[in-house]
């Protein structure tokens, strides 16, 4: 039987260890899942939202009240975006401590690591398009920090903000980059992600799994189906029961009611590290330094046995694993302490 | 001496190269435009007399801490120096929910990550005793 667009993308065997879930965690898969649904609502919520200032939270409020359906649309959108995060990271991490980042994946590694800034900026712009007084001071607080760096901080700030203060042409760029520019990239990156994961020769593996038995493309299709809709479920019980986060729009709050002074989740641990010291050097560079950390590691840790590769914890990559592992422990206990503020 | 097909090639690179260097430029000169910088904000703040001399009250809309004294008014800015959060007017104090920052009453910096202390701003008063305040 002649294999679907769908069926074709996939390889026509792969070994079976590779296509277990205890192995891969099926966190890659249930990305490109979430990133799908994100993309879907997502054009759904452009039918009604209105990216000005003084529209912007009133028309978040008539999709997720008025509009049927419009909450869950809402919902799933928000839900389907935060969680996209969690996957993400679960899956670089399950990428690292199973050395899938050496060569010949060392240039999908480096696009996986791009498409992780992508989602966080996605994120963060898509939290700024609800222009309600939640999001204000992560906003301001954000676009100031961009003033901080030395040299084109305030160049890059007027790029950002499309002025000299906030105001619509901020909330048009956010909105531009939001629906179009970063998702344009996300989509030529992950597209990219996806051809390169065939390309290096598939899921990684020890030299060993070429004896192992196969399973068909119709097989891993049929599993993948599966994890697909137990996910769909999931999420839709999920969204349907959490509603995410609504505020009243920042024209309509007078300065004492504007008090949220939360950054979004994922940067909270940016806002504890803004306590400790230097705006730009706790904002700005060290967590673009944590970035290049995880970017260089197939460049420092490169060397290890081909038995090694594809296993969890491997001895021969200890540092990648402890140094990964570190940084995630920081960011979590960085995270908690902000929240116990 | 340099042969035709050299000089045609290394032409032909310095004119690609060129081009695109002017079209870099322009394009750098096409995104930096900067509208001029808004005039100084006022804020009418009601009559003089609503502001007794000793007190001390929050200016919500600006947002700034009036203070009058025998020597008149002074107004401190609330805005945090660190990252523009509004800051809290507590116990004779100021503190930023953003990051901790904390300010005494004359606005001097006590404990950071700020760097800097508050912004005094100036109070005006028109001809028929209004207050105003002008951030600039």
């Amino acid at each position: 039987m002649r294999p679907s667009f769908f069926q074709h993308l996939h390889p026509p065997t792969i070994p079976a260890p590779q296509a277990r879930l205890r192995y891969t965690l099926g966190a890659g898969g249930l990305s490109l899942f979430l990133l799908l649904v994100v993309i879907l609502t997502g054009v759904l919520e452009m039918f009604y939202y209105i990216p000005t200032p003084e529209r912007a939270a009133l028309s978040i409020q008539e999709i997720s009240f008025l509009v049927p359906f419009g909450g869950l649309i809402r919902n799933l959108h928000f839900w389907s975006a935060q969680f996209l995060v969690v996957f993400s990271l679960l899956h670089l991490l399950r990428v690292i401590l199973t050395g899938a980042y050496a060569p010949p994946r060392r240039v999908n590694y480096l696009i996986g690591i791009s498409l992780l800034a992508l989602i966080l900026a996605l994120d963060f712009s898509g939290y700024v398009l609800r222009w309600d007084n939640g999001v204000y001071w992560a906003l301001v607080t954000g676009t100031n920090l961009i003033k901080t760096i030395p040299g084109a901080g305030p160049a890059l700030y007027s790029l950002a903000v499309g002025g000299n203060e906030l105001g619509a042409p901020t909330l048009v760029r956010f909105y531009a980059w939001h629906i179009f520019g970063l998702a344009l990239a996300m989509a030529v990156f992950g597209a990219w992600h996806i051809f390169r994961v065939r390309r290096d020769g598939g899921i990684a593996a020890p030299a060993a799994a070429r004896a192992a038995p196969r399973i068909s493309r119709g097989e891993l299709v049929r599993r993948e189906t599966l994890a697909l809709l137990a996910a769909a479920a999931l999420l839709a019980l999920i969204a349907a029961r959490v509603a995410p986060p609504i505020a009243p729009s920042i024209q309509d709050s007078p300065a004492a009611l504007l008090t949220e002074s939360r950054a979004p989740w994922f940067f909270l641990w940016v806002q504890h590290l803004l306590r400790l010291g230097d705006a730009f050097w706790m904002g700005v560079a060290l967590p673009l330094a944590a970035l290049g950390v995880l970017a260089a590691l197939p460049f420092v840790c490169a060397r290890q046995p081909s038995d090694q590769a594809g296993r969890w914890f491997a001895p021969g990559r200890r540092l990648a694993a402890l140094l990964a592992g570190g940084m995630v422990l920081c960011a979590l206990i960085l995270t908690v302490l902000e929240a116990l503020q | 001496m340099i042969n035709r097909r050299d000089f045609l090639n290394l032409t032909t690179k310095a004119l690609l190269w060129l081009s695109g260097l002017l079209g870099l430029g322009g394009l750098a000169r096409y995104l930096s435009y900067q509208p001029p910088p808004p005039p100084p904000r006022r804020y009418e703040i009601g009559a003089a007399a609503q502001y007794p001399p000793g007190s001390r009250t929050v200016l919500a809309e600006v947002p700034a801490l009036l203070t009058r004294t025998d020597a008149g008014f002074q107004a401190l800015s609330m805005v945090c120096p660190h990252l523009g959060c509004t800051l809290e007017y507590k116990a004779e104090a100021f503190e930023c929910p953003c990051h901790g920052s904390r300010f005494d009453a004359q606005g001097r910096l006590v404990k950071g990550p700020a760097v800097e202390p508050l912004a005094a701003l100036t109070v005006e008063q028109l001809e028929d005793g209004t207050l105003v305040v002008i951030k600039s």
